[in-house]
């Protein structure tokens, strides 16, 4: 179980976004994630990672 | 258990064969309908909710902590028996609505178990240093003659030349690996390379592939390991990761 639990520890945010939120299958439930949604966590992510960037650039300064 | 508690609603992670060892996972409940298991968990509504949902997926932490939530009782159900992953984010606010998705989609989930029960899905992927790549495919500094203007001129061509060699190098290296790996493979799925601005890297995602294999089969491992080495001097770096659950084999193939 620990072991498990430290290899998904090890996987990037990208790439359990990439699995975890754009694979699997689509059932329709009281809320569904749809292709829209997922988008938006890129959008999100970019928005994220873009800020993170400008912020290490300032600290650097 | 009948209904989740007032407030919360049923999460599902996926849809497992029925097995006696599931009921020894923590924190999650079972749904059991002829021979299929939804494993779920209660999570408060509020969190869910549709309104919400938007900004909750683009709060950082939020999400990882989910999306993490969701791999970790994926992996420990694939540790036990075959799964079908379901995508993040399936809610429903009571148990007869999760029996109703199983028995409508039974046929489904059945088949698909049936197809990845003892495999595992493994990912691959590229990465190219795209200025090594472009010094390997050469192009010598052809010095020109006559004026600086002219001299700068030819120095763009040449780079622009370069830059479109390297992009169809990537291509044909991208797809090779993608064959030689689809070969080792049960099943294979080229996704889009993750851009650059989401991964941070310097290099160049050229191929996101995911493979279905039999679990303990080694011979992807060996081909990405040959790729390597054989594609080490244009610039290319293979990643492994996995095993996963089977998230890119668990829709049905049209």
């Amino acid at each position: 179980m620990v072991e498990r639990r430290s290899l998904a520890e090890q996987v990037t945010l990208l790439d359990l976004v990439d699995r975890v939120l754009n694979k699997g299958v689509v059932v329709t439930g009281d809320v569904t994630l749809s292709v829209a949604d997922v988008d938006l966590v890129y959008v999100g992510l970019r928005l994220l990672l873009a800020s993170a960037a400008t912020l290490e650039r300032e600290a650097a300064r | 258990m009948i209904e989740a508690p007032a407030g919360t609603a049923w999460y599902v992670y996926g849809v497992a064969e029925d097995d006696p060892t599931l009921a020894r996972l923590e924190g999650v409940e079972l749904i059991r309908d002829s021979g299929l298991t939804a494993v779920v968990r209660a999570v408060p509504l509020e969190e869910y909710d549709e309104a919400a949902l938007p900004e909750r997926l683009n709060d950082r932490d939020w999400l990882e902590r989910n999306a993490r939530a969701h791999e970790d009782v994926l992996q420990e159900v694939a540790a036990v028996t075959a799964v079908v992953p379901l995508r993040f984010g399936a809610i429903y606010r009571s148990r007869d609505q999760v029996l109703g998705m199983l028995d409508e989609r039974a046929g489904e989930f059945r088949s698909t178990l049936e197809r990845v029960r003892g495999h595992v899905e493994l990912g691959v992927k590229a990465w190219v240093d795209l200025p090594s790549l472009e010094r390997t495919l050469g192009g010598d500094e052809v010095a020109a003659a006559g004026s600086a203007g002219a001299a700068y001129l030819q120095r763009r061509r040449q780079e622009q030349e370069r830059s479109r060699q390297a992009t169809a190098r990537c291509a044909e290296l991208a797809e090779e690996a993608h064959r030689r790996l689809s070969e080792v493979a049960v099943a294979a799925v080229a996704n889009r390379p993750q851009p650059r601005e989401l991964t941070g890297r310097t290099e160049a995602m050229v191929l996101n592939g995911a493979y279905l294999v039999r679990s303990g089969d080694d011979l992807l491992r060996l081909e990405v390991e040959r790729l390597g080495k054989e594609h080490s001097s244009d610039g290319v770096e293979y990643e492994l990761t996995g095993p996963w659950p089977p998230h890119n084999f668990a829709e049905e193939r049209t």
